[in-house]
């Protein structure tokens, strides 16, 4: 190996060594404590029944119906906010590109949502949008006769709410990729389809979908990481509730830990979290890169 | 330090991972010289080149600049200038910065360095573009820059890689002599890569030709056009380049199959399988000699390219615009001994 | 033909219209409510016409419930973090985008799943050592853990940037005897500049919105903006109109740089998966 070579890692190294150490101190050293953790019984609120407890945890958690709610409402939350996202953004996005004039100042009104902190969205529907009697929408459903309802107070409506609140702030950064993406699809091989006589829809099935795939399944893959973790807006709009309603698997380790204070079954929540996400972005990957 | 700019190469190999680039090469470079590296896309000289500005490192092998063994030594330290091909400008500084750069680098400053950039802006005509930013340029005034950034730090080597590939036709033969003009002018050595053989021979004064990874020949282009060392090299050079037909060669006859056979001027004693070559321009029109039978032929305006076949192969051949060859015609095609290139079937090498 | 032509043009423009109106909406209703006072708020029918009043901001701003302490702290933490992320993270992008060395695939693959991690999972493990060594409510904790997401990023974003810039660029600087330092200070810094500015805005984005790690580590002395936006909320009731104020304030910072930034949006939102590991 050359000088040159050399001097080239040494370098890399200089300017790589300080945040790959950052890295591991802030993330992967809390990680393992983490972990360690969550073989124990911390239950800050019984101090006096700490110490080593193995899987117990674990095997606790088995047994938790509620541990076993938040995990379906995990699923049901990414699932549905996730495909809302890619099925209006990508409506959207088709829309308005037939509108030239319209774009910039769309894409300035797309960004509104996604700037603005979610605990503040969470706040600002739970108080202005959802809330009975004055909320905009019961002021819209008992326009429409619809009559008013408790949004974010039962149990069923409250899940939706939740969902709604995500897509609401997270579909127009799906909008503005697959806008973005759609923008640069060049012209001639539409012209091309449409002298093979092909038809609207299967221009779109055939030419558009296959050539957005692959910001398609980016989006995916952001999307699904913001999904699984989620907590400001939920936690600002109904806490959680009412009741383990809208309680994501994030939001129950949070409350097992901090209103709960037992910390050594929460960090064990806290876990499985973390392998669920490794798990699913792992699977996405994959998929991203096998052959289309 | 002795600086004329002599360059030795001395068995360089270098690999990719498992694939060889370079089998070994060897080469050397006079003071002044302007040597062209000659060759297809792949086969090793832009490589070479990049070995001898030490952007890449070698598994085997020395590299001697002026006698002096720099193998190991870093870019800026072999005191050589390299034109990119894609000229390589920065973009965020103006043409007067770019090429002040280097000698910045170097601890120049003030009224010298000022100086010494215009001086090398005006040699290559861009002293009125010095405030521009290389966006605001078109492509042959940006190759200028690059070029003017390469000698305004008097470097012992110039090293080109395809400068002239990304100018349209027109601009590109112009810019050649320029740039001939120019090296002259300075007297440095000069090591330029192009895969257009036009351009090596209007501008070398020697050549190496590579094909897959080894120097095939080096001489002058003349030596390279009238007595090519291999057949490879033979069927790349000239426009249209040579005629490569397969043939058996007894006595002083070449035999072409189907076709007839040829008087040259050598003498082999058993039958020879060997690769005949020949010119465009060194085919006659003859009383008596090969078969061939016209395909097309391709009107040049000044000259006429015609494609015959010749018992199972095709060849080419110029005639004169005034030719009253028609597709379909049967002729005889001849030619005289020296213009006969024989080479062995085998290995291509040559035979007389 | 055309009035088909027509219909649908309107058509769009309609939908055009709702869009831009649920996506602008909530801002725009509370930015409304916000001038309200809390009788107006609490009106039904709802009140269009009403007498503006500033007494929501006055109150917000330099009252009692003033949340301008939550703002310098927010501001600490945020410009903290920024500043610590980009010293960092510009290196490692430039090495990781342009530079040769052993194991990058792993050091790649390394920084990327760093930007997997759910929150949840650092929150516990950092109240617990944090509370050990009383690092609870104090500017060094809550800026150790913002790094936590800021880094990989701000790295992540900065590599596409780098990757950007033509290969030849060190090679010329090289050969033009600039030595790798200042080859990447002189030639290639200077080309990513605008990328260095967007990634510069999105940081300062995130963490100026980050919630969770600001109310579990927070205090008295360390709470931004975003915790105390609960101030107007308790059991017995919300102060509807101060919290539209105290959110607008809180939110102006964001709402600006987003609109600034707004054309590179969406270069910075796709990062990350879209390139996975360095190039070279």
């Amino acid at each position: 190996m050359t000088r040159f070579e050399t001097r080239e890692r040494g370098f890399a190294l200089a300017l790589l060594g300080p945040a790959l150490l950052l890295l591991l101190l802030i993330t992967t050293a809390p990680l393992i404590y983490l972990g360690w953790t969550s073989l124990q019984r911390l239950d800050l609120g019984m101090p006096w029944l700490s110490g080593l407890a193995g899987v117990d945890n674990y095997a606790k958690m088995s047994a938790d119906p509620r541990f076993w709610n938040s995990l379906a409402l995990t699923f049901v939350y990414t699932a549905s906010t996730v495909l809302l996202q890619v099925v209006l953004g990508l409506s959207l996005a088709l829309l308005v590109l037939q509108i030239p004039r319209g774009q910039g100042v769309l894409r300035v009104a797309a960004i509104l949502p996604i700037v603005l902190a979610p605990v503040v969205v969470g706040l600002f529907w739970r108080t202005l949008v959802l809330a009975p009697d004055f909320g905009l929408v019961d002021l819209v459903t008992r326009a429409l006769g619809l009559g008013s309802h408790n949004w974010l107070g039962d149990p069923q409506l409250a899940l939706i709410s939740v969902i709604a609140i995500h897509t609401w702030q997270w579909t127009p950064f799906a909008f503005l990729v697959l806008l973005a993406t759609l923008a640069t699809l060049p012209p001639d091989i539409y012209e091309a389809a449409r002298l093979d006589r092909a038809t609207a829809w299967k221009r779109f099935v055939h030419i558009t979908l296959p050539l957005i795939r692959p910001a398609v399944v980016m989006v995916v893959i952001l999307r699904t990481m913001t999904a699984l973790s989620a907590f400001a807006a939920i936690f600002a709009a109904t806490g959680g509730g009412p009741g383990s309603s809208t309680e994501i698997l994030n939001l129950y380790a949070y409350r097992t830990s901090f209103s709960e204070l037992n910390l050594g079954y929460g960090a064990s929540l806290a876990v499985v979290l973390l392998a669920i996400t490794l798990a699913v972005s792992w699977l996405l990957f994959r998929r991203r890169r096998a052959p289309a | 330090m002795n600086k004329q700019g002599s360059v030795a190469i001395q068995g360089v190999v270098k690999r990719h991972g498992s694939v060889t680039v370079l089998h070994g090469i060897d080469l050397e470079i006079e003071a002044g010289e302007f040597f062209v590296l000659l060759g297809p896309s792949g086969s090793g000289k832009t490589t070479t080149l990049r070995i001898l500005a030490g952007l890449e490192s070698v598994n085997a092998g020395n590299v001697y600049l002026d006698g002096e063994k720099v193998t190991d030594k870093e870019p800026g330290e072999r005191d050589v200038a390299m034109v990119f091909q894609s000229y390589a400008l920065y973009p965020h500084m103006t043409v007067a910065q770019n090429i002040g750069f280097p000698l910045k680098m170097v601890g120049q400053t003030g009224d010298t360095l000022t100086k010494a950039v215009a001086d090398a802006a005006d040699k290559v005509d861009i002293g009125h573009l010095l405030d521009r930013r290389p966006g605001q340029l078109s492509g042959g005034q940006q190759q200028r820059v690059a070029l003017a950034r390469a000698i305004v730090r008097q470097p012992r080597l110039f090293l080109l890689d395809e400068p002239l590939s990304n100018l349209d036709a027109k601009l590109r033969m112009e810019t050649r002599v320029e740039l001939k003009k120019l090296q002259r002018a300075l007297g440095v050595t000069a090591v330029y890569v192009t895969h257009d053989q036009e351009e090596a021979m209007t501008l070398a004064d020697r050549v190496a030709v590579f094909m897959d990874g080894r120097i095939v020949q080096v001489a002058s282009p003349k030596e390279i056009f009238g007595r090519p060392a291999h057949a490879s090299v033979a069927g790349f050079i000239g426009t249209p380049p040579m005629n490569l037909l397969a043939a058996t060669w007894q006595g002083s006859d070449v035999f072409l199959e189907g076709a007839g056979r040829v008087r040259v001027g050598v003498t082999s004693t058993d039958a020879r399988p060997v690769t005949l070559g020949v010119r465009p321009a060194d085919l006659r029109l003859a009383p008596e000699g090969l078969a061939a039978r016209v395909e097309l032929i391709e009107e040049l305006g000044d000259s006429h390219i015609v494609i015959a076949t010749l018992g199972s192969e095709r060849v080419k051949l110029r005639t004169e615009p005034t030719s009253p060859l028609r597709e379909g015609d049967r002729v005889q095609l001849g030619l005289t001994p020296d213009a006969a290139h024989l080479f062995d079937r085998a290995t291509g090498a040559r035979l007389n | 033909m055309r009035n088909a032509l027509l219909v649908r043009r309107l058509a769009l423009a309609a939908m055009a219209g709702a869009l831009l109106s649920i996506w602008a909406f909530p801002v725009l209703w509370a930015l409304l409510t916000s001038f309200k006072t809390e009788r107006d708020v609490l009106a039904y029918p709802p009140v269009w016409w009403f007498t503006p009043t500033l007494a929501n901001y006055r109150e917000v701003l330099f009252g009692s419930s003033s949340i301008v302490p939550n703002l310098v702290s927010s501001m600490v933490v945020s410009v903290s973090t920024t500043l610590l992320t980009m010293l960092f993270a510009v290196p490692a992008a430039y090495a990781l985008a342009r530079l040769r060395y052993p194991a990058k695939r792993a050091s790649g693959f390394y920084v990327l799943a760093t930007q997997m991690l759910p929150p949840v999972g650092l929150i516990i493990p950092y109240y617990l050592a944090l509370q050990r060594v009383g690092g609870l409510d104090t500017y060094a904790g809550m800026i150790a853990i913002y790094l936590t997401f800021s880094l990989p990023f701000a790295i992540w974003l900065m590599v596409s940037y780098f990757e950007d810039v033509p290969f030849e660029m060190e090679e010329a600087a090289l050969l033009d005897r600039a030595g790798r330092l200042r080859a990447l200070w002189h030639v290639i810094l200077p080309q990513v500049r605008g990328g260095i500015a967007v990634t510069t805005v999105f940081v300062f984005l995130n963490a100026w919105n980050e919630f969770l790690f600001a109310v579990v580590l927070g205090g008295n002395r360390v709470r931004p903006v975003t915790v105390a936006m609960f101030n107007f909320i308790s059991v017995e009731q919300t102060q509807w109109a101060r919290l539209a104020a105290g959110a607008m304030v809180a939110m102006a910072p964001v709402i600006v740089l987003g609109l600034l930034a707004q054309r590179h949006i969406v270069k910075g939102l796709t990062v990350g998966a879209v390139k996975g590991g360095g190039r070279r």
